[in-house]
């Protein structure tokens, strides 16, 4: 069987991607390999009838159906506030504190009062992150990070999706629900930071469930280094 | 591709003008419709699926970034959008496993070859985040830059799944005797 190098090397080839070098580097390692060359033949059999595909013309109502569903509104009268730099701001603002009242302790663990949640929206650019998974399973995109700041540790995601995405979290007995992230148009953008406020400071697990409509759609593990 | 064009017509876009809007439905809805039918082989959740990718252009244009293709950004949305659509089929298909047979429907008809069905079918059973990788690649004719942009993912991650994905066919293919 091929190598992984090898295979690279095969699929490279397909895409064009591959140096003079490397080409004959693929041409001496199929010489020495005759799974290797058979793996490549087929390989390029499938690209062949892949791009042999043509592409289909869409329905001839769909444009029509598109400009009929538009609304009245233009999209300058959302620009033209959205771009005003100082409302643009306060948006940003107002949507971090909207963020806030959502995040809530679902189950055991204090429940925060709104003023101390909206306190724990932490400033993106202050944190320091301590470990990252990024997501890209194609249903949602982007990154959770794990960070500590003074008042402990915190999530900060920045997500895209296509529809609302809500976020469990648990680690050592805590859970904690943040709805509604992930949206392109968020009056905060796709970046929203939680404080775990009540969670373990540090060694625990913290465990992330990505939902959308009620469904699972991803999952991440993130861990703090043990305070020294 | 014509950049340029884009932009000028995204810019006109934002600044009211419905007929730019409209130029880039003529000029994308070929493509978003394609990719849609790719990812779901079903060519009314494909239009539907085109109709809300223009819907949502139309209705946060204003907050697209012009320093990023604008194609990059449609493709997403579409590509998003099909997934989403996918996943109201049955939840979480595909985020545990491969997902089953495709069931054969009307849009077996546009494609007449024994090959390309076979190809058709055996997308359709690879997850659907390695199906986005060959349909941006083999149908949408894109870079690895412009896929990592369209996916959110590295290069490196974006041709890992494209081999997978390619293998995994080349397994199915062959098992049908296809190839």
């Amino acid at each position: 069987m091929a190598d992984s190098g090898h295979l690279a090397l095969i699929h490279g080839e397909i895409d064009g991607e591959l140096d003079g070098r490397q080409r004959a580097e693929l041409a001496s390692a199929l010489l020495a390999d005759p799974e290797a060359q058979a793996l490549r033949e087929d390989l390029r059999r499938v690209c062949a009838a892949l791009d042999a595909l043509e592409g289909v013309d869409p329905p001839p109502q769909l444009r029509r159906s598109i400009l009929d569903a538009l609304p009245q509104s233009t999209s300058s009268r959302a620009r033209s506030w959205w771009s005003a730099p100082r409302l643009r701001y306060a948006a940003l603002i107002a949507g971090v504190l909207a963020a806030g009242t959502i995040v809530y302790e679902t189950l055991d663990g204090p429940r925060p009062a709104a003023s101390d949640v909206a306190g724990t929206m932490a400033a993106a650019g202050a944190l320091t992150s301590v470990d990252t998974v990024r997501l890209g399973n194609g249903v949602v995109s982007g990154r959770v990070s794990l960070y500590r700041d003074r008042a402990g540790l915190g999530l900060e995601f920045e997500l895209v999706a296509s529809a609302p995405v809500d976020v469990l979290v648990a680690s050592d007995g805590h859970t904690l629900r943040v709805n509604g992230l992930g949206m392109r148009d968020a009056p905060g953008g796709p970046r929203t930071a939680v404080a775990l406020r009540g969670f373990g400071s540090s060694g625990e697990a913290v465990d992330v469930t990505f939902l959308m409509a009620g469904h699972e759609v991803g999952r991440a593990t993130l861990r703090a280094p043990k305070d020294r | 591709m014509k950049e340029d064009d884009d932009a000028t017509l995204v810019r006109r876009c934002r600044e009211g003008d419905r007929a730019a809007f409209e130029r880039l439905v003529v000029r994308y809805q070929k493509p978003v419709f394609n990719a849609a039918l790719r990812l779901l082989r079903d060519s009314d959740d494909a239009r539907d699926v085109a109709q809300t990718t223009f819907l949502k252009v139309f209705e946060h244009i204003g907050d697209y970034d012009p320093s990023f293709k604008f194609y990059s950004w449609i493709y997403r949305i579409a590509v998003n959008e099909s997934l989403n659509a996918l996943g109201a089929r049955k939840p979480c298909e595909g985020f545990n496993g491969e997902e089953p047979d495709a069931a054969p429907g009307p849009d077996r008809q546009l494609e007449g070859e024994q090959t390309g069905q076979a190809i058709e079918e055996a997308l359709m059973r690879i997850k659907p985040e390695l199906r986005a990788v060959v349909v941006l690649r083999h149908f949408m004719h894109l870079s690895y830059q412009d896929m990592g942009d369209i996916l959110l993912l590295p290069e490196k991650t974006v041709k890992s799944r494209l081999y997978s994905a390619r293998q995994l066919l080349r397994d199915r293919l062959l098992q049908g005797g296809a190839i």
